[in-house]
């Protein structure tokens, strides 16, 4: 049987790959030696990654012949692309670029991991039965054009809303991490040259909920499609299968964090605690579920 | 940078000190620190069903996790935690805390918000961290409605009313943000009404339905019939779908049909049924093919037997019958009867009953692995019949739910997606502006305030003092 190729989007990923290295050091240098043009070539790389990761998913998509959102591999490279828009989002609105070297970061950290998935997971399979959602409506639409397999249904809705919202939370954790050094510091009045270029610790508190401003409702988006896609494929709702429950677990979390910050005692540091457990959780959820617990996600 | 001194007042604002132990539970059923605590126990607890294997047979977990532990977690009802008392006490914890909140914080909310605003005082300005001054030419008269044109294109609604040499003026934009976390709130409640109504007034079953045959709906006035079940693969001879052709039959009339399969279920009257398994009938067939080898080692032409269905043996007399099949041959010598050992076919047999005029004169089981094993004929001498093929029939598993809280769930999600996009996109922004006579000229000076996203306000409340300054002062015409 022929496997399809996968070649070209192989090797988007390994020019990807490279971007993300190249950024992250000049995110790094920027903020280290404070050099100007290190920045700009930093948002410049920025940029250029963010294409290639797109050309990842481009590329797949006419591979497989089918939206690319529908395993392992595919999934870190839309959240790597999510993280990437995300952040060139949050670079533009606050005009500073010492948060690259904290965000890129997890977007490098994430590419390394897909980077070392096995190879079964980079290749196409086809979509099995309990995959093939799709929106009859768009079906119907695409069908005179030849298209009709890139047809998108609850499952592609289910896992790109889901993705936004990790990766509005791995800004949300990055941020978090800048919120507790520098607070630690301005609470000790320590001075640093390198954690003084940090902005305020009430700035950072400010973006890091922002961030899950954005990707609390996108969560809660991707667990509703997620159950409407199981009520149509395996006729309940909600079954509290692992991947579910801890979909759940990271909820709970995110939304202890939205109280914890009306809270007095809690906003500040503890909120920002909530925040990073939070993320390790969706790493958890992302990875761990698949691996380690059984479930009815195992194939993603 | 601005500190977010208020945030959210409405929220955050510590309970009255209180007397007396209802008071006192009340305060705590009132306070957030409940809801933090809770959310995050919830977290907590929630891993264990994730860790240990939920609904499975009790003998699991003794074999896993030994006597002891086994014990332990089948005691604390960790086989089907999720739906055990005590977690289902704390989601009934948290809907007190949401309804006692409610209770506690939202009339006063609805009043600060919504009330009767008309004594809104201006000094207030004096106070605020972001506020501003500019002077327009002309008395404040002639500049108010140019300001309010402003205003109202970056829709805010206002309040106006003549105080000192000019006039005081209150407006406001996006108050529904505020209630974006009752309408969370609301939707929580709404959820766990749906699955409540689904648990106590829906069901699941399961039904194996062969090709060809009808299956009671259970507490139904309606009946399916499974016309065909086929599976359809990719070229690469992975499985691509499973498909079965449902027939409605009321009062045995057909009254219409759909074709299912895993993701497309059937949906009628309440009850969905799904594509959810499928296999091969362990205990019948479509036919079979006999073949009489008679005593001489002379094979007759193959005879196409349906289910059921009684052909004539050629040359004989006779006429034979299949009448039952088992995929797993196996004989009871206790009960003399046959029975299938598995839903495997790994021994099929078929049944045959043989007749004579009319009359049944021999009955006999066909081995098709093992031929020749018995005696097939009612007279040895007249030879021996060969099974020598089966035609199975396909079964399809099809699942069966009523939940009549589904759409309530759904209702429940629509309204938390409004509950998060007014608390985490709309803003309340209020504005009061003092504007005075000086010397001839309109002296305008504004504070503003945000509910949350300073960073945003910052830049948004610059535009609006540049803007109110270039164009307060112009007339209709030339903004246009």
């Amino acid at each position: 049987m022929d496997q399809p190729k996968v070649i070209l989007s192989l090797m988007f990923f390994t020019m990807a790959f490279a971007f993300y290295v190249v950024t992250v050091l000049c995110y790094i240098g920027n903020w280290v030696f404070k050099k100007k043009w290190l920045g700009q070539l930093a948002t410049t790389m920025t940029y250029v990654a963010l294409f290639s990761t797109s050309m990842i998913l481009v590329s797949r998509g006419f591979e497989s012949g089918r939206a690319p959102f529908s395993n392992l591999y595919e999934s870190m490279v839309l959240f790597v692309w999510a993280l990437t828009v995300g952040y060139l989002i949050l670079e533009y609105k606050t005009k500073m670029r010492i948060m690259g070297a904290f965000v890129m970061g997890v977007a490098l950290v994430a590419m390394i991991s897909a980077s070392m998935l096995p190879y079964r997971f980079k290749s196409v399979e086809p979509l099995n039965p309990a995959l093939q959602n799709k929106w009859n409506f768009l079906k119907d639409i695409l069908e005179p054009f030849g298209l009709q397999n890139y047809a998108i249904g609850w499952l592609d809705f289910h896992v790109f809303t889901t993705f936004i919202g990790y990766a509005a939370f791995a800004i949300a954790f990055g941020l978090s991490i800048m919120y507790l050094i520098k607070d630690s510091y301005e609470k000790k009045d320590k001075r640093s040259t390198l954690i003084d270029s940090f902005p305020g610790a009430d700035m950072l508190d400010e973006l890091s909920y922002r961030s899950i401003a954005v990707g609390f409702p996108f969560l809660g988006i991707g667990i509703v499609s997620g159950a409407v896609w199981a009520n149509a494929a395996w006729g309940q709702y909600w079954s509290w299968d692992p991947k579910e429950t801890w979909s759940l677990i990271t909820w709970f979390i995110y939304a202890a964090y939205l109280h914890a910050r009306v809270t007095r005692g809690w906003r500040g540091r503890k909120a920002a605690y909530l925040a990073v457990v939070g993320f390790i959780a969706i790493i958890f959820l992302y990875w761990g579920v698949s691996f380690v617990l059984p479930g009815l996600h195992a194939y993603a | 940078m601005p500190m977010n001194t208020n945030n959210d007042s409405t929220q955050a604002r510590p309970l009255k000190s209180r007397k007396g132990i209802f008071s006192k539970i009340w305060g705590v059923l009132a306070s957030v620190k409940l809801t933090l605590f809770v959310l995050l126990l919830l977290a907590i607890v929630s891993i264990i069903g994730t860790v240990i294997e939920q609904n499975k047979e009790l003998q699991f977990y003794y074999m896993t996790y030994g006597q002891g532990w086994g014990d332990f977690i089948i005691k604390l009802g960790l086989t089907d935690m999720y739906h055990a008392l005590w977690f289902t006490a704390i989601l009934g914890l948290i809907v007190v805390n949401i309804v006692v909140c409610t209770i506690e914080r939202f009339p006063s909310k609805w009043r600060n918000l919504l009330g009767d605003k008309t004594n809104f005082k201006v000094d207030i300005i004096d106070k605020l961290s972001r506020s501003d001054n500019f002077e327009l030419a002309g008395v404040p008269s002639s500049n108010k409605d140019g300001l309010l044109r402003v205003l109202k294109k970056k829709k805010y609604k206002h309040l106006i009313r003549e105080e000192g040499t000019g006039f005081a003026l209150h407006a406001w934009r996006g108050v529904i943000g505020r209630f974006g976390s009752d309408f969370t709130h609301v939707s929580l409640l709404v959820i766990l009404l749906g699955a409540i109504i689904g648990s106590f007034w829906g069901y699941k079953d399961f039904r194996v339905v062969l090709v060809g045959d009808t299956m009671q709906v259970p507490n139904a006035e309606f009946e399916l019939r499974l016309d065909n079940f086929w599976m359809e693969y990719y070229d690469s001879g992975q499985i691509k779908q499973y498909n079965s052709d449902l027939i409605i039959l009321e009062d045995g009339k057909e009254v219409g049909k759909k074709h299912i399969w895993v993701n497309e279920p059937l949906y009628y009257k309440g009850i969905r049924f799904y594509q959810s398994s499928w296999g091969k009938a362990w205990n019948r067939l479509s036919g079979a093919e006999v073949i009489l080898k008679t005593a001489d080692g002379k094979f007759s032409d193959p005879i196409e037997i349906n289910w059921m269905e009684t052909k004539p043996i050629p040359t004989t007399g006779y006429s034979i019958k299949l009448v039952a099949y088992v995929s797993d041959f196996a004989f009871d010598t206790e009960t003399k009867t046959v029975f299938s050992k598995s839903g495997e076919t790994n021994n099929p047999a078929a049944n045959f009953e043989i007749y004579k005029d009319g009359k049944v004169v021999f009955a006999t089981w066909l081995l098709f692995n093992h031929p020749e094993l018995v005696q097939s004929m009612p007279d040895a001498s007249e030879g021996v019949l060969l099974l020598n093929g089966i035609r199975g029939i396909l079964y399809s598993g099809i699942s069966i739910n009523k939940d009549p809280g589904t759409n309530i769930v759904w209702l429940g999600c629509l309204i938390m997606g409004l509950g998060c996009y007014f608390s985490f996109f709309v803003f309340h922004r209020r504005l009061w502006v003092r504007i005075e006579e000086v010397e001839g000229k309109t002296l305008v000076t504004l504070g503003g305030m945000i509910n949350k996203n300073d960073l945003l306000f910052d830049k948004e409340f610059n535009l609006l003092v540049k803007t109110l300054k270039e164009d307060g002062s112009k007339s209709f015409a030339e903004v246009k």
